[in-house]
C-alpha cells in the first residue's frame, strides 16, 4: 500500500495544480482570445410593415403591407499564422436592398473580393394609367382619354456585381484590378408634349402624352491600378475604362392623340446612346523633405459615342433626315489634366499649400447639318454644337501659428474657365469666366474646452464680353440675359464653427454660414436676370453623457436659399429646411441594451411672383417628415440575444405639382398627401470568434 | 513492485510537474502578465495597464487588419504612439503621469501633423496621394477624426454608417439628405464616399473621379453622351442644375421649373411665361413636370431627324 500512496497523492496534487493552472491559463487566453480575435455576427428575423407608402420604402423596397424577411451576416476569420481572412458579409437579405461580399486575403500579400449589390427605386408617386408596354421600347398611347387605366407602380432597380483582385509584388509594388458591371432595369416617369392646339380638348389642361422611360442598360468600369510606394517617392498610374449599353436606342409609339402628327410627330423619341471613355492616369507624390511634399496627376482620357443613329426607315417619312446622314455621331471626347500640388512647412509656424489644375475638355466631334430649318429668325442652323471646356483653376494659401494654440490662414483661389459655343444660340454665352476668391480664416483646433473657426471667404465672377446672339438670316437675336452660371457674379460668405465643451459630460457644436451673392443678370442695362441669391444655415448640437450607461444627443438644423430674378414678372424661390434630431442610448441593465432617434424636418418652398403689382405667387409647398426609430437589444447569453426595432414614419405635403392635372391620355400621377407606416421587427443575433 | 497503473499515475506526475516547471516562470502569474505581448510586437509595455478593464482600452485593436502580426508591416504601439517612456514609467517627480509622445485626440496636445504623420508613415500614396494638399488637411483634419484604429468596426468604413461620421462637421448636408429628392444615402446604398475622396484628390471638392461630372457618370453614365443635340451646362457641371446632397425638388433639382430654366433662358416668347399652376400647352411650364412637360430630354437628345422639336430637346 505504501508503494501506491505516495505516486498516487503526488499525482493527485499535481494533477489538481495543473488542473487548475490551466484552466485558469485557458480562461485567460480565452479572453484575450475574445477581447483581440475578430468577431462573426448573424442576425435573422422578422419584419412588418402595417401599410403601403410611396415615400418610406423608396429606396429599401418596405414599400407594400407585409411581411418580410430580415437576415444579416458579418462573418470573419481569421488565421492568425499567416495572416489570411475570409469575410462574408450579407445585409438586407430580405429586402430589395439586398448586398453581399465575399473577401479572401493574405494580408500584406494577395486578396480578392466578389459582391452584389441591389439598389431599388420605387417611384413615390401612383401612376393610374391605360398606357401599355411600359417597361419596354413600344408604348401603345390611347388615342382618346382614358380615365379607367390601372395602377401602376414605376420603378428601377440596379443590380451590380462587383470584382476585385489585389496583389502585392514587393515591398514598395503593389497591383489592384476592380471590375463592376451593373444593370438597371425598370421604367421611369416620362411624357411628351406638344404647343400645338389642334383636336385638344379645352378641358384638358395640357397637350403632354404619359410615355413612361423604359430603363434597360448596363454599365461596366474597369480600372486597374500599379503603385509604388517608396519612403520619398510613391506613384500610381493605370487605366479607367467605362462602358454604357442601352438595350433600346428609341421609343415607338403606337396609337395616341392625333395631334402628335405633322410637324409634331413626336415619334420615335431617342433614348441615350452607348457610349465609353479610356483613361490613362498616373499620379504621384515625393516629399523632398520631412516638411514639403509635392504631388501631381496626369490623365488622358477619350470617350466616345458611336451608337448607331436611328434609321430613315424607323424615323418615318413624317420626320425626313439629312441627305448623307451619317451613321452615328461620331462623337470624340479627349479630355486632359494635369495637376500639381505642393505643401511645405517652412517655419515651425508657418505652412504653406499651393495647387495648380489644367483640364482641357475637347469635344472633337464632327460638325454635320442634321437640321435644316428655314425661318430667317431661327436660332438655329441645323449643325450639332459639340462642347469643349478647359479650365484652369489654381490655389495658394499659408497658415501661420498664433499664440494660444491659434492658427491664421489666408488663400487665394483662382477658376478660369474657357468654353466653346455654336455660331447660333437661343442662350446667351461668354466664352471666358473667370473667378477669384479671397479667404481668411482663424482657427482653433487643439483645445480642452473649445475649437473652432471664423472665415470670411470674397470672390468675383467676372469675364470675357458676352457673344452677340444672331438668328439664321443674320439678324439681331436676343441678348438680355446672363446665364446663371456665366454671369458677373460678387459673392461673400462667413464661416462660424465652435465646438465647446464646458463640462466633462456635456459638449456643443454649432455651425454658422451666411452666403450673399450678388449677380450682374442682364446683359443690356435693364436689370432683368437673375439678380441676388442668399444662403443662411446654422445648426445647433448638443450631446450629453448622463451616465457611462445613458448618453443623449440634440441637433437643430436651420438651412435657408433664396433667389430672385427679373424679367417681365419679379420672381423670388425661397426655399428653408428646418430639422431637428434627438437620440438617446442606454443601458437600464447588464443585459439590456437601449436607443431611440426621432427626427423632424419641416420644408417650406414659396415662390413669391409679381407682374407689376399683381401678385401671382404660387401657393407654399409644405412637407414636413418624421421619423422614430427605437431599438432594444436584450442579452439571452453573453454572445447572443434578441432585438426589437420600431420604426414609425410619417410624411405629408400640400405638393400641388400633379394636382388636377390630367395627361392627354387620360393618365393620373398622384400621391398619397399624408403616409403614415409603422415597422416592427424582431430578430436574433448571434455572434462568435 | 509497483503495480502498472501506479507507474502510468507516477509518470504522469512527472510530466505534470514537467510541464508546470516548463510554463510557470520563476516570477508570480501577474508578473508574467505583465511581461507578455498580447497582440502587438512589444505591447507588453503598455498592456500591463492598458487592459479591456482600463480607461483607454487597446486590446481590440488585435481584432483588425493593424492587429494582424502575421503581416510583418504591422506596427507595435511604439510605431503610433511613439515611445512614451515617460508615459510608461512616471517619474518620480511628476505629479501626473505624463501623456503618451503621440495622443490621438484634440485635447492630447500632439498636432495634427504630427498625429496624421504616424498614419502616414506607413498609409502613403495611393488613394491618399494626395492628403497633404487637401482641404481637409489644410483644415487640420486628423485621421482619427474620423477613423477608430481600436475597432473591428471603423464606422466610417461602414456604408450604412459611414454618412453619420461625415455629418460630424457636415451639418448642412445631413439635412439635405434628409429631404424628399435625395440619394439613397439613408438606407446605404449610396455614401459619401462614393463621390469624394476624403483623403484628397486631383478633382475639384475630393472629388473621386478627376470632375464632378466623371464622378456623376460613375452611376448615371446615360448622361454623358455626347449627343447631335447637346444642352451646354449638362455638359459642363451637373451641379449647375442638381444638388446631389438633397432638394426638395424631385430629381433633386435645385430650383422648379420654370424658374430654374429661367435663370439661363432668355425672356423671350414663352420662356418667359409666369409660372402657372393652370396654364395650357407652353404655359404648361410648372405644373407636373413643368418645362419638361415636352423638353423632355433636357440632357440631350441623340435623335438625328430633321425636324425643330429635336433641337428643343423633345424627341
Amino acid at each position: 500500500m505504501t508503494n501506491h500512496t505516495r505516486p498516487f497523492t503526488l499525482t493527485a496534487i499535481a494533477a489538481a495544480m495543473c488542473t487548475a493552472f490551466i484552466t485558469a491559463q485557458a480562461a485567460e487566453n480565452n479572453e484575450i482570445s475574445a477581447l483581440t480575435n475578430p468577431d462573426s455576427t448573424i442576425q435573422f428575423g422578422l419584419g412588418y410593415v402595417d401599410s403601403d407608402n410611396g415615400r418610406f420604402g423608396q429606396y429599401n423596397g418596405l414599400n407594400e403591407k407585409g411581411a418580410y424577411g430580415l437576415l444579416d451576416a458579418d462573418i470573419v476569420k481569421r488565421d492568425d499564422a499567416n495572416g489570411r481572412w475570409l469575410k462574408f458579409r450579407a445585409r438586407n437579405l430580405g429586402l430589395d436592398n439586398r448586398e453581399l461580399r465575399f473577401e479572401h486575403e493574405i494580408q500584406g500579400n494577395w486578396g480578392y473580393y466578389v459582391d452584389f449589390s441591389q439598389t431599388p427605386r420605387y417611384e413615390p408617386y401612383t401612376v393610374n394609367t391605360a398606357v401599355t408596354g411600359i417597361g419596354s421600347n413600344s408604348l401603345t398611347i390611347p388615342t382618346s382619354p382614358v380615365t379607367t387605366g390601372s395602377a401602376v407602380q414605376l420603378k428601377t432597380k440596379r443590380e451590380a456585381i462587383g470584382l476585385g483582385f489585389n496583389k502585392y509584388i514587393s515591398d514598395t509594388l503593389d497591383f489592384k484590378v476592380t471590375f463592376k458591371n451593373e444593370e438597371k432595369d425598370g421604367a421611369r416617369l416620362w411624357a411628351r408634349g406638344t404647343s400645338s392646339t389642334a383636336g385638344i380638348p379645352v378641358t384638358m389642361l395640357g397637350r403632354f402624352e404619359f410615355m413612361p422611360e423604359p430603363i434597360n442598360s448596363t454599365t461596366r468600369q474597369l480600372e486597374a491600378i500599379l503603385s509604388y510606394t517608396g519612403d520619398r517617392l510613391q506613384l500610381s498610374g493605370g487605366y479607367y475604362g467605362t462602358m454604357y449599353n442601352n438595350q433600346y436606342n428609341a421609343i415607338f409609339i403606337t396609337g395616341g392623340n392625333p395631334v402628335f402628327s405633322g410637324t409634331n410627330f413626336i415619334n420615335p423619341v431617342a433614348l441615350p446612346p452607348d457610349n465609353h471613355s479610356h483613361q490613362l492616369h498616373l499620379s504621384g507624390g515625393y516629399n523632398f523633405t520631412n516638411t514639403a511634399r509635392g504631388t501631381f496627376k496626369v490623365a488622358y482620357a477619350r470617350a466616345k459615342q458611336e451608337d448607331s443613329f436611328l434609321t430613315a426607315a424607323q424615323l418615318t417619312p413624317a420626320t425626313p433626315v439629312a441627305a448623307g446622314l451619317p451613321a452615328n455621331l461620331g462623337a470624340r471626347v479627349d479630355t486632359t489634366l494635369a495637376q500639381l500640388g505642393f505643401s511645405a512647412r517652412p517655419m515651425p509656424k508657418l505652412s504653406v499649400r499651393a495647387n495648380l489644375r489644367y483640364e482641357d475638355r475637347d469635344d472633337k466631334t464632327p460638325l454635320f447639318r442634321y437640321g435644316n430649318p428655314t425661318a430667317g429668325n431661327s436660332t438655329y442652323d441645323g449643325f450639332n454644337e459639340p462642347r469643349s471646356i478647359r479650365t484652369t483653376s489654381g490655389k495658394i494659401e499659408a497658415s501661420y501659428a498664433l499664440p494660444m494654440a491659434l492658427r491664421l490662414t489666408g488663400g487665394i483661389d483662382y477658376d478660369e474657365k474657357h468654353r466653346n459655343t455654336s455660331i447660333l444660340r437661343s442662350v446667351s454665352f461668354r466664352n471666358k469666366t473667370d473667378e477669384t476668391a479671397y479667404r481668411v480664416e482663424l482657427r482653433r483646433s487643439m483645445s480642452e474646452t473649445i475649437t473652432g473657426a471664423v472665415a470670411y471667404i470674397h470672390s468675383d465672377r467676372g469675364g470675357s464680353p458676352f457673344l452677340f446672339n444672331t438668328t439664321l438670316n443674320g439678324g439681331a437675336g436676343s441678348n438680355q440675359l446672363a446665364p446663371l452660371h456665366l454671369a458677373d457674379r460678387k459673392r461673400e460668405t462667413m464661416r462660424l464653427t465652435a465646438n465647446w465643451q464646458p463640462a466633462d459630460p456635456l459638449s456643443l457644436q454649432f455651425r454658422f454660414d451666411q452666403s450673399k451673392d450678388s449677380y450682374k443678370g442682364d446683359r443690356d442695362g435693364s436689370g432683368i436676370g437673375i439678380k441676388n441669391g442668399e444662403a443662411f444655415n446654422y445648426t445647433v448640437d448638443a450631446s450629453y453623457n448622463f451616465s457611462e450607461r445613458w448618453q443623449a444627443t440634440a441637433w437643430y438644423s436651420h438651412n435657408a436659399t433664396e433667389i430672385e430674378r427679373e424679367s417681365t414678372t419679379f420672381s423670388e424661390s425661397r426655399f428653408l429646411a428646418k430639422s431637428v434630431g434627438l437620440g438617446l442610448r442606454g443601458k437600464p441593465h447588464g443585459k439590456v441594451e437601449v436607443g431611440a432617434d426621432v427626427s423632424h424636418g419641416s420644408y417650406y418652398d414659396s415662390y413669391t411672383q409679381r407682374l407689376g403689382s399683381t401678385d401671382s405667387s404660387l401657393p407654399d409647398v409644405t412637407t414636413r417628415t418624421m421619423r422614430v426609430q427605437l431599438f432594444a437589444k436584450y442579452e439571452l447569453q453573453k454572445n447572443s440575444g434578441l432585438r426589437l426595432d420600431y420604426i414609425f414614419n410619417r410624411f405629408s405635403t400640400n405638393d400641388w405639382s400633379w394636382t388636377n392635372f390630367t395627361y392627354l391620355d387620360g393618365t393620373t400621377v398622384t400621391q398619397a398627401p399624408v403616409q403614415k407606416v409603422n415597422f416592427l421587427g424582431v430578430s436574433y443575433y448571434y455572434r462568435w470568434q | 513492485m509497483i503495480k502498472r497503473g501506479s507507474a502510468l499515475l507516477t509518470l504522469l506526475t512527472g510530466l505534470a510537474l514537467a510541464l508546470m516547471l516548463a510554463t510557470v516562470p520563476q516570477e508570480s502569474a501577474a508578473a508574467e502578465k505583465q511581461r507578455k505581448d498580447m497582440v502587438l510586437k512589444g505591447d507588453a509595455n503598455c498592456t500591463r495597464c492598458h487592459d479591456e478593464s482600463e480607461e483607454v482600452p487597446v486590446l481590440a485593436i488585435g481584432k483588425t487588419k493593424h492587429g494582424t502580426v502575421a503581416d510583418g508591416r504591422t506596427p507595435s504601439c511604439a510605431s503610433c504612439h511613439g515611445e512614451s517612456d515617460t508615459h510608461a514609467n512616471k517619474p518620480a517627480d511628476a505629479k501626473e503621469r505624463p501623456k503618451p509622445t503621440r495622443v490621438f485626440s484634440k485635447k492630447g496636445g500632439t498636432s495634427p501633423d504630427v498625429q496624421n504623420q504616424a498614419c502616414l508613415t506607413c498609409h502613403k500614396g495611393g488613394n491618399r496621394m494626395h492628403w497633404e494638399t487637401s482641404l481637409h488637411a489644410s483644415r487640420d483634419t486628423t485621421c482619427t477624426s474620423c477613423h477608430k484604429v481600436h475597432t473591428q468596426h471603423d464606422k466610417v468604413r461602414d456604408k450604412q454608417q459611414q454618412a453619420q461620421v461625415c455629418f460630424t462637421c457636415h451639418k448642412e448636408q445631413r439635412a439635405q439628405i434628409a429631404k424628399i429628392s435625395r440619394h439613397p444615402i439613408l438606407e446605404g446604398k449610396v455614401t459619401c464616399s462614393d463621390c469624394h475622396n476624403p483623403h484628397g484628390s486631383a478633382g475639384p471638392k475630393n472629388m473621386v473621379r478627376d470632375n464632378v461630372n466623371d464622378t456623376c457618370y460613375t452611376c448615371h453614365m446615360e448622361k454623358r453622351g455626347p449627343f447631335v443635340r447637346t444642352h451646354q451646362p449638362v455638359q459642363e457641371d451637373c451641379s449647375i442644375c442638381h444638388n446631389p446632397h438633397g432638394t426638395t425638388i424631385p430629381n433633386l433639382l435645385k430650383s422648379r421649373s420654370p424658374f430654374l430654366c429661367q435663370q439661363c433662358h432668355e425672356p423671350t416668347g414663352h420662356r418667359d411665361n409666369p409660372a402657372s399652376l393652370t396654364g395650357r400647352s407652353t404655359s404648361a411650364n410648372t405644373i407636373a413636370r413643368g418645362c419638361l412637360n415636352c423638353h423632355t430630354q433636357i440632357h440631350g437628345t441623340n435623335n438625328p431627324a430633321d425636324a425643330s422639336n429635336e433641337r428643343t430637346f423633345r424627341r
